[in-house]
């Protein structure tokens, strides 16, 4: 059904190329349709109606008069919104620097059509203006253009004056307004969505050489917001024309089309706005103009009275102040979608209560409560005196003398990102979190948590940044301090974060880390190895000892890629208890009872047939260093390949030892990511640090790969005293390297190349302080003054030295 | 083969450093033909590599031999590299290894 309209004849049409039928007959849409009521003083005091149209090419609209002859086809509903008609008796004239279309006759082509194009609409008023005798000059419309102006009250101070002549004259009286700037002059500044670049000039622009008013605003909800001072500069938010017209000190403008319809304050001559600070709930009649600078999700809650549905946003205004707003049920409805973060609104009539501290952490004892008769007016003109946001910068040093649970802002550079994990809840419901380290000008650094959709947006783009290698700054507002693993910040409902912010602290920050910080040791006030998410935190074996790791009361969850070296194969299984108890599987130790069954103690059972489980006692090694680690079932079938059982029978019962032995012998020297928990364990006097292999898994080159060529490239964009160290240690290990330069395989060249760089590596954000000389840029396995020993060798010794106790210890490393 | 001398790690863009030199390069193969493979490498480029190549190729290859133009090898070495490779990773090793670390190279 798209008819084609004529495109340009409304140009034409306003620029007076186009003034009747015999110059064209334009095809256009019908685009609003208002019915006017108009008295005519010159005949008797009649009230007849009209219909006022807009009528648009698909480019721009213009407005029409329908001719009262046709009143019938509008009230039948031949012509409608989106109906297409051909002009075939028209007259386009100017009144008063504005053209008109007076539609004498039409043919309509479709009575039902989408709208085409995208024109400016035109007609706004929300309120039919009400027939008012004015003074009247020979076309209607002259008076339905006093009518309409007629139920504007305000007029900008300066142009009061004309305006009101204009007004309160006759017809006639409107020309003198308006020549100002020679823009044609619509009288409508209710008209909120005019914004044409010519012809039908928005609002007054009085004030406005050019079209500030070439822009368009998308007028939600087509108020006419009062602009708090008289529209001067340039700053247009483009309506700035428009609304000079209703300022701020005159009366309020006509009702705005917000749902609810009522003004800010319709009673006050001059609404004053009050400070967020004054505000208190003795005193009900205030208005505040503010920007939101935080918009919550809308949350439902259900309780013993009833289930109900709020949200809330905060508020800052021009003296800095803070608030909350909240909304309850139906009262959400009516402003959830109007509240925009980053505008500004003006805001009345709403009630005061007692801020609730557990939710609100803005520095304000009270928090606004909207009501059915609260007011929310969007200022169009953007306020440069009230901030974006208002923050509140602490140092990352800091956070170690301030409680749980407290709120801060912070700002810093973002030095690593970890990718997004899932955790469990207690509640059984799956959270995202995603870690990064922050680091800023206290030189101290800390762990970052974010929750939920924070890891999808924000994270996702930190995570991309610092994969390319950039350090970008954040600013996280409303963050949580926690204890966990020393302190960590963590995101809460209100938090937010900006990436890459663009206030002057953002910019402090960064030219601080170009100048020092990148160099500077950082110090990490979050215990880096924890895992709680069982984030991938990769180690290298040195580094269990280096960093106590399991020395604290809880276990370490890292992981490390590494060789298995030896595997102990006298004991690598155990007879366990079948039973299931609960969802797991029992598996303590049975007791032969003599005659072939087994009893369980914790089960309190016999049982004929025992399980076998894996307990292997491997050697890991790596690049860096030995140790030792007890890999269990899970483990264990995957390292072996097989099932405990089969390797059992296999060994005692068949008896075949060749073959088991190749089993072994396979096992062996593969190299394997696996997933260690390393705690210290007392024996008796002694206390050890153990590793258990948590999970093995085989090793993807490819990824591996590409996350070591990711920490070289932060390695070398980062201090330079590191890659002093390389010559030295790539001594030691150039030589094995070229040897095997034409021996396969191929996709592990990358590896030790690079290995020799993770050496060096920070552990992310952590302390890079060397184990034996104390200086940093190296670890302790990297030392200058080791330099000349191969680790490898240093290790054996210290093994050979307790193989004779055969007693599956672990050796971290002894030194 | 002559051994004496290690081969360079090149792609595309690296391998008219070498003229004359030995090189070894991974492509992806595009088209085999008697007496030449042409190639994809790991940065895009085409390179065409000279000699009898293996009876069966696989997705991708790894030739050792001379470069004989900023575009052309002529390989003695040939070996199959599989279908699943990571070009990327390769690449970097490429640059890396011509570049920062030339030293632990050649």
């Amino acid at each position: 059904m798209a008819a084609n309209l004529t495109a340009g004849a409304i140009a034409k049409m306003l620029s007076g190329e186009v003034t009747e039928e015999k110059h064209m007959t334009p095809i256009l849409q019908v685009t609003e349709i208002k019915l006017i009521q108009q008295t005519r003083l010159n005949q008797e005091l009649t009230s007849v109606e009209r219909y006022k149209v807009a009528l648009s090419d698909g480019i721009q609209s213009q407005e029409g008069m329908l001719s009262a002859a046709s009143n019938f086809l509008v009230k039948q509903g031949s012509i409608q919104i989106g109906s297409i008609l051909r002009l075939t008796r028209f007259n386009c004239s100017p009144v008063r620097n504005r053209r008109i279309v007076i539609v004498n006759e039409q043919e309509i082509i479709a009575e039902k059509c989408n709208i085409i194009g995208n024109p400016i609409p035109m007609l706004t008023t929300p309120n039919a203006p009400q027939a008012q005798a004015f003074g009247t000059t020979s076309t209607g419309f002259h008076q339905q253009q006093a009518t309409r102006s007629g139920v504007l009250p305000n007029s900008p101070q300066s142009h009061a004056v004309q305006r009101q002549q204009a007004f309160d004259g006759t017809g006639t009286g409107q020309a003198t307004r308006s020549e100002v700037n020679g823009l044609a002059d619509s009288h409508q500044p209710q008209v909120v969505q005019r914004q044409q670049a010519f012809g039908f000039g928005t609002g007054t622009g009085f004030h406005q050489q050019q079209p500030q008013f070439a822009q368009r605003q998308p007028f939600g909800s087509g108020t006419s917001p009062p602009s708090a001072r008289p529209y001067v500069s340039s700053n247009a938010v483009g309506y700035g024309s428009s609304r000079q017209e209703q300022t701020y000190y005159s009366r309020p403008p006509p009702p705005s089309m917000y749902v609810n319809r009522s003004p800010v304050d319709r009673n006050q001559a001059t609404p004053m706005i009050s400070p967020i600070a004054a505000l208190n709930p003795y005193q009900s009649r205030w208005t505040i103009k503010v920007r939101v600078t935080s918009k919550g999700e809308l949350k439902h809650y259900h309780k013993t009275s009833g289930d109900g549905k709020l949200f809330s946003f905060d508020l800052l205004d021009a003296d800095g102040g803070e608030i909350r707003v909240t909304c309850f049920n139906e009262v959400v409805d009516r402003f959830f979608d109007v509240i925009v973060v980053g505008n500004v609104y003006l805001i009345s009539k709403g009630s005061l209560k007692p801020a609730k501290k557990e939710y609100n952490h803005l520095p304000n004892d009270y928090e606004i409560q909207l009501e059915s008769g609260s007011t929310v007016q969007q200022c169009y003109e953007d306020d440069a005196a009230i901030p974006m946001n208002r923050f509140r910068f602490r140092y990352i040093g800091d956070i170690e003398n301030m409680e749980s649970s407290s709120i801060v802002d912070l700002i810093g550079i973002v030095l690593s990102v970890s990718p997004t994990g899932l955790i469990m809840r207690r509640n059984g419901t799956e959270a995202q979190k995603k870690a990064f380290q922050l680091m800023d000008m206290s030189g101290r650094s800390v762990e970052v948590t974010m929750w939920g959709n924070f890891c999808n947006a924000e994270g996702q783009r930190l995570q991309s940044l610092c994969d390319s290698g950039a350090f970008p700054v954040l600013a996280v507002k409303a963050g949580k301090i926690s204890e966990f693993n020393g302190k960590q910040v963590s995101t809460i409902g209100s938090s937010q974060l900006y990436v890459e912010p663009d206030f002057p602290e953002a910019r402090e920050v960064r030219e601080w880390y170009e100048r020092e910080g990148r160099n500077a040791p950082c110090i990490s006030i979050s215990r880096v190895s924890s895992g709680a998410g069982r984030q991938e935190i990769r180690k290298v074996i040195t580094q269990i000892k280096d960093e106590n790791l399991g020395t604290s009361e809880k276990p370490d969850w890292i992981t490390v890629s590494a060789t298995i070296s030896f595997m102990k194969v006298d004991n690598f299984c155990y007879t366990a208890c079948p039973l299931m108890n609960g969802d797991r599987q029992c598996s303590k130790k049975v007791t032969n009872n003599g005659d072939g069954t087994w009893r369980c103690e914790r089960c309190d059972r016999c049982v004929e047939e025992c399980d076998y489980r894996y307990i292997l006692q491997l050697q890991l090694q790596d690049h860096t260093g030995v140790t030792w680690a007890t890999a269990f079932q899970e483990a264990g079938v995957e390292i072996m390949g097989m099932l405990a059982k089969d390797l059992y029978y296999l060994k005692y019962e068949d008896g075949d030892e060749e073959k088991f032995e190749d089993i072994i012998r396979k096992a062996a020297f593969t190299k394997y990511i696996f997933k260690l928990k390393v705690k210290e364990e007392t024996y008796g006097d002694e206390s050890r640090v153990k590793a258990t292999v948590v999970k093995a898994e085989k090793l993807d080159y490819s990824s591996d790969t590409r996350s070591l060529l990711e920490a070289m490239h932060k390695l070398r964009t980062e201090d330079a005293n590191s890659l002093t160290i390389h010559p030295e240690s790539s001594n030691y290990r150039s030589g094995a390297f070229n040897s095997s330069v034409d021996v396969p395989p191929r996709r592990e060249v990358g590896l030790p190349a690079a290995n020799q760089f993770s050496n060096d590596s920070r552990p992310l954000g952590g302390v890079i302080l060397c184990g034996a000389c104390g200086s940093n840029g190296h670890v302790f396995a990297n030392c200058p003054s080791f330099m000349s020993e191969p680790q490898g060798q240093h290790y054996v010794s210290t093994q050979g030295r307790n193989a004779g106790r055969g007693m599956p210890r672990q050796h971290v490393g002894s030194y | 083969m002559d051994t004496s001398s290690p081969a360079a790690f090149v792609n595309g863009a690296l391998l008219r450093r070498y003229i004359g030199q030995k090189v070894r390069a991974v492509v992806q193969v595009i088209r085999s033909d008697i007496g030449s493979v042409t190639g994809k490498s790991t940065d895009d480029q085409q390179i065409v590599v000279k000699g009898s190549p293996p009876p069966s190729l696989t997705t991708f290859l790894e030739v050792i031999g001379i470069a004989e133009s900023d575009n052309t090898i002529r390989a003695d070495v040939w070996t199959n590299f599989g279908d699943n490779f990571d070009a990327g990773n390769y690449n970097e090793l490429c640059k890396l290894a011509n570049g920062e670390f030339r030293h632990m190279f050649i």
